[in-house]
């Protein structure tokens, strides 16, 4: 790597800049999945798993073909929990994470980093579950349904990576707190939910929805990743700090 | 009255709701007091 | 025996600066405390009106302030119980079940204000030149009397939707969003129990209020343009209640009665609060102490000196 060495500015931080910090901690966790394939390995078969019990729970084809939006996206927020889970539980062995902090490294950074790497794994869990949904539950997708659903997926991902990333921070760490996590988180995804939702079903064509429909959706899905950018951004320093 | 069980029913809820908050509260703040010198309590 | 640094003089009555006379004071303290109160309480009875001993002042939380404006609260639920459930007449279009609503415009107005004072109040903590541990106190006891009302808000709406429309819920954007703060504030009260130094939960506490206050207009927002879809949005419009001025006079009545509540309320619990901060502080120097001691002790009785 050509990094040049960094350089302490007056604010304590280490100055390498957020978006280099940023990128930096995202390739580390996004190495760390690779060498240790935990989400290949576990996630992604859960996340499949959970889509078949979708089909026993709702036994019926035009059921699961109408819901079909909803459940991959349902899917999608369970898998989330496992997901941040994941990502902390690679700190939190040898206290990485207070280490980060202790070094000087800016939060801002970390927060970013943290969610480029959920999100980049975030997408391809939703790729493989629109997959699934195409084979399990006969949705379909034409062309412009294609192009509303990467338009769906790109702030939805990029809205459940920072609200992951930032409640995730918190509720990281001492024993007794893991729990939280879907207490906090759930409620705050639900925008998500439903736009991401809205927005998939137009793009599959479920429940006589039509293409045009799903375009709000995506602007409210949009709304919701910059509020929480900016505001993720702001809060995980404060939140993480012990 | 008509409904007169839900009505009653919501007023239990409100009213004692409140007042076992109330209840609550004064206890609590009894308990504790009996711990701690005044010059801990800034409303004496 | 010199008491050790860091404590404070005069803690607890009849300390002498021995170990143990502490504890046993303490214990004494602790059974009194039970013996007492199981004796002085009265359970409060449905109408309201919650028992509040003449005690002195050093014992609880009470002011002057504060149980004048209890005897008040009492006193405007009393008038409101009689004027929402005799004195007021049934509306024309919904009959009697409009005597749900003097009680529950009140909770939902108390509910959502003790949600705006915690968000407020947990602002007023992070900025650095109001920042004390106060406003975090206020901001806790907010939010405990905002998740009661909050579900006696549900539960008291809930009964009157199922008389007026059928139905015991629905999914409009303003139920549905009550629901949604509850269920926050339920994890916002979770996050202050999480444990460490105040300051600790405090700085936690109120981040999470004010990721709150960004994540609830949103929740609204997409709820009511996913029912705008259904066309729901009309239902909540049939809540609109022609009113005659007694009616009227209730309403308010309601609302100013339980606002009372509310004030009394969150300034008895944040002195609650305040000494639970203080016992823990002096809990650890306490124990800090007692330590301390037990290794002076020790050391006396290995080298066999006496102090």
């Amino acid at each position: 790597m050509n990094d040049p060495s960094p350089v302490t500015g007056t604010s304590g931080h280490v100055a390498t800049g957020v978006w280099r910090t940023a990128r930096l901690i995202a390739g580390k966790d996004l190495r760390i999945e690779r060498r240790s394939r935990v989400i290949v390995n576990q996630v992604l078969p859960f996340a499949a798993l959970v889509m078949v019990l979708f089909a026993f729970a709702l036994d019926n084809d035009d059921v699961l073909l109408r819901t079909a939006p909803g459940l991959v996206w349902l899917g999608t927020i369970f898998s989330l929990l496992i997901l941040v889970q994941r990502s902390f539980a690679v700190e939190s062995a040898d206290g990485a994470l207070d280490a980060l902090r202790v070094a000087g490294v800016n939060p801002a950074g970390i927060f970013l980093g943290k969610s480029l790497a959920l999100a980049v794994q975030l997408v391809v869990l939703e790729m493989l579950l629109v997959a699934l949904a195409m084979v399990l539950y006969q949705a379909q997708l034409d062309a412009m349904g294609a192009v509303l659903l990467v338009t769906t997926i790109a702030p939805a991902t990029t809205g459940l990576a920072f609200v992951g990333t930032l409640y995730g921070g918190l509720a990281a760490g001492a024993r007794g707190r893991e729990t939280l996590l879907p207490l906090l988180l759930f409620p705050v995804v639900a925008p998500v939910l439903i736009g991401a939702t809205r927005a998939t079903e137009a793009a599959f064509g479920a429940g006589s929805a039509a293409i045009d429909e799903g375009w709000p959706w995506v602007g409210v899905l949009l709304v919701f990743s910059a509020l929480f950018g900016v505001g993720g951004t702001l809060a995980f320093g404060p939140l993480i700090e012990e | 009255m008509d409904h007169a069980g839900f009505i009653f029913a919501s007023y239990i809820a409100a009213f004692g709701g409140s007042a076992g908050l109330a209840w609550y509260a004064i206890r609590r703040g009894r308990a504790l007091g009996r711990q701690l010198p005044d010059e801990d309590k800034p409303w004496i | 025996m010199q008491s050790p640094a860091g404590t404070e003089a005069g803690t607890e009555a009849g300390t002498d600066g021995r170990t143990g006379n502490r504890t046993t004071d303490r214990h004494t303290n602790g059974n009194e405390d039970s013996a007492h109160v199981a004796t002085t309480q009265t359970p409060p009875t449905a109408s309201g009106s919650a028992h509040r001993a003449a005690g002195s002042a050093r014992a609880g939380t009470g002011t002057r302030f504060t149980r004048v404006l209890g005897v008040l609260t009492i006193a405007a639920l009393a008038v409101l119980a009689l004027f929402a459930l005799v004195l007021s007449p049934p509306d024309v279009v919904q009959g009697e079940s409009v005597r749900i609503l003097y009680a529950h415009v009140g909770t939902v107005w108390v509910a959502y204000l003790a949600f705006i004072v915690t968000a407020v109040a947990s602002g007023a903590y992070l900025w650095k030149r109001t920042s004390s541990l106060t406003w975090d106190r206020i901001a806790g006891a907010s939010a405990e009397i905002g998740v009661l009302f909050m579900a006696i808000t549900l539960f008291t709406g809930s009964l009157w939707g199922r008389i007026t429309w059928g139905t015991f819920w629905v999914w409009d954007a303003r139920v549905t969003t009550t629901a949604f703060l509850f269920v926050t504030y339920v994890g916002y009260l979770a996050v202050r129990g999480l444990g460490g130094t105040h300051e600790q939960r405090a700085r936690r506490s109120a981040v999470v209020a004010l990721l709150a206050v960004l994540e609830i207009p949103l929740v609204h927002f997409s709820v009511r343009l996913w029912r705008s879809v259904h066309q729901d949005a009309s239902v909540a419009g049939s809540t609109d209640v022609k009113l005659d001025d007694e009616m009227l006079f209730t309403l308010l009545l309601g609302t100013v009665a339980f606002t009372m509540m509310y004030v009394w309320y969150v300034l008895h619990r944040q002195r609650v609060l305040a000494m639970e901060d203080a016992l823990d502080d002096k809990g650890l120097d306490l124990a800090l102490a007692e330590r301390r001691n037990e290794g002076l002790e020790a050391r006396d009785m290995t080298e066999g000196t006496t102090r």
